[in-house]
């Protein structure tokens, strides 16, 4: 970075560059923007990022995001949704990925990650014991496991199915299948094979 | 098969090339260096999605475009298969500028993206390269990969379980280490075990039924090359022996795994759970997978005694070319259609009467590529049927003299 710039300016076009998705220019452009925008713009931006990290905490009872004058999260805390069935995602985006569908009415519980060892993460990383804990401590019926049909996924599926197992609970899983609006002679191979094992009758 | 059209855009040497393709012989006549294998590299490359020659893509693209803003290679090839017509692109990207970027392989059949594992088998090719002479006395990884890029051709439930199984040994490795740094249970093997044994099983099975199927047609060509002097047999030495029986094996040394009594995937995956169980110890201590399709080898006979540890140079030669013209029968039979013949420089690399063998055995129904340095190792009657192409810095002419 030139010294025709100053320090305060390159640390925040650094800092940008270091987040998912921004590349140096993007980085420059966004700090040269709020360096043109009125004062209250960055002010804002800065309190929201504090916030950010000492204003959220996770939930006790699901482990997905929550403010922190909200445990449990308000999902967890809506009595019209159904708590004797709990889906059990891997990340708190996936949670608002079902969320926006607006078909799901049950609870969540979020892993925050999948067991891969090469990542160096196993069972323990993730909320699965606090899974079970909650499936031991009643009043559940339903397991939906919505893991990512990856290796990774996959394997963390097999593991709580098998903690789970004689606990009294249904287990089942996401179906795989076709894509809506697609067309059957360009679903690969897999998929179709998948599609077709897990066929509903209508 | 027959490709009919090659265009490849900045593809090793060749910034631009438009090729239609022969369907007699044809011999790619040039220097070193000047781009005679590239072209056999953008078949085989096409055909698998992998180089033979290198692991990083980043070297399949040409050297002057590290400049452009968006540096790819592409590959074109418009081919008939089983009568019909099929339009295959696979198109490598550098992510980024700069050397340190990510490469993105999009692979498309008649205009449609697909998944790598899709469209594999769509255009066949055996490849005959001069390293694949030392195969009898290589490593063993050489002759799984033998073993692998054949069936990943032509069995997609091969390929599909191969492909799992790569991705499942290296966690399960991880995890081994991590155990023996006590940072996790060993009760955690059993998930990763278990999808090991149903994979493995699967690549354990079609390679016993390929190496009895492949044993035929290459005893039969062995034969012919040595005047019915030597028996060429193929000893299939998986990492551990499954029985039909699910039973213990008793034998005194190695003999390998019985080709012609089939077992199926079904009654090895228990066998190999166990014996996976069975080593869990030692596989801690030393923080790999002891057993499995990974560490399988495959012994080349001949008249019983091991070509890999008694054989000349010359009879190995030998071996490996009955093999290579066994790979082109046994794939022409299990899919009805001729892969395409890919022999970089091999040609020179053999005497006479093998060479002699070989040529004759080039002739329509095979579409094949030859790249040679010199003209005079061709018969005149070879030549006077194969189309010669001379290659100089990345452009081709198709005259008879350059």
């Amino acid at each position: 970075m030139s010294k025709a710039i100053p320090e305060p300016v390159t640390r925040l076009i650094e800092a940008f560059a270091s987040l998912p998705g921004v590349g140096p220019k993007t980085a420059s452009r966004l700090t040269f923007y709020l360096l043109r925008a009125p004062d209250h713009l960055s002010a804002d931006l800065s309190a929201a990022l504090h916030d950010l990290k000492s204003k959220t905490r996770l939930c006790s009872v699901c482990y997905n995001i929550t403010g922190d004058d909200q445990d449990p999260c308000a999902i967890c805390a809506d009595t019209h949704r159904d708590s004797s069935v709990v889906m059990v995602v891997e990340e708190p985006l996936d949670v608002l990925a079902i969320e926006r569908t607006a078909s799901y009415n049950g609870k969540y519980h979020v892993l925050h990650g999948a067991i891969s060892p090469v990542d160096g993460i196993g069972p323990d990383d993730l909320r699965i014991k606090e899974l079970v804990a909650r499936v031991t401590a009643g009043g559940i019926v339903e397991i939906i496991i919505a893991t990512n049909p990856s290796l990774e996924g996959d394997t963390t599926a097999l593991y709580i199915q098998r903690e789970l197992q004689n606990k009294g609970v249904k287990i089942t899983r996401l179906a795989r299948g076709l894509p809506v609006g697609g067309d059957l002679e360009y679903v690969d191979s897999v998929t179709l094979m998948r599609a077709l094992q897990g066929r509903n009758e209508i | 098969m027959q490709i009919e059209h090659l265009s490849l855009t900045n593809f090793r040497n060749y910034a631009r090339l438009e090729m239609p393709l022969p369907s007699a012989p044809l011999v790619l006549c040039g220097d070193n260096a000047q781009g005679k294998t590239s072209l056999l590299e953008a078949v085989y490359y096409l055909a698998t999605s992998k180089s033979p020659y290198t692991t990083s893509d980043r070297q399949l693209i040409h050297w002057r475009t590290e400049d452009h803003p968006m540096p790819h290679a592409r590959l074109v090839a418009e081919m008939v298969s089983d009568g019909r017509f099929h339009r295959l692109e696979t198109t490598i990207l550098l992510n980024g500028a700069g050397g340190g970027g990510r490469f993105k392989k999009v692979v498309k059949h008649n205009g449609v993206e697909k998944r790598v594992m899709d469209v594999a088998g769509l255009l066949k090719v055996v490849f005959f390269m001069p390293q694949d002479l030392a195969l009898v006395h290589g490593a063993p990884s050489d002759r799984r990969h033998f073993m692998n890029v054949t069936l990943s051709q032509v069995d997609r439930d091969y390929l599909a379980a191969l492909d799992k199984y790569e991705r499942l040994i290296p966690q399960r490795n991880a995890l081994l280490k991590r155990i023996a740094e006590r940072r996790a249970s060993p009760n955690e093997l059993s998930l990763w075990d278990e999808q090991i044994a149903v994979a493995g099983a699967v690549i354990i099975a079609a390679r016993q039924r390929f190496l009895r199927e492949l044993e035929v047609a290459a005893q039969r060509t062995h034969h012919q090359l040595t005047g019915d002097k030597e028996t060429l047999s193929l000893q299939y030495q998986p990492s551990f022996t499954p029985t039909a029986d699910g039973g213990q094996q008793l034998s005194f040394g190695v003999i390998g795994l019985d080709l012609h009594r089939e077992i199926d995937a079904d009654t090895i995956a228990p066998q190999f759970a166990a014996r996976l169980e069975a080593e869990r110890m030692e596989s801690i201590h030393r923080g790999v997978t002891l057993s499995g399709p990974h560490r399988d080898e495959l012994r080349l006979m001949i008249n019983q005694r091991d070509a890999g540890l008694y054989g000349s140079r010359g009879q190995a030669r030998t071996a490996v070319m009955s093999l290579k013209l066994a790979e082109l029968a046994w794939m022409t039979e299990r899919s009805g259609d001729p892969p395409v013949l890919l022999l970089d420089e091999v040609v020179a690399e053999l005497d006479a009467s093998r060479r002699a063998f070989l040529l004759d055995r080039i002739d329509g129904g095979v579409q094949t590529l030859l790249t040679t340095t010199e003209l005079d190792i061709f018969t005149p009657s070879f030549l006077e049927r194969a189309a010669v192409w001379h290659v100089a810095d990345g452009q081709i002419s198709t005259s008879a003299t350059p």
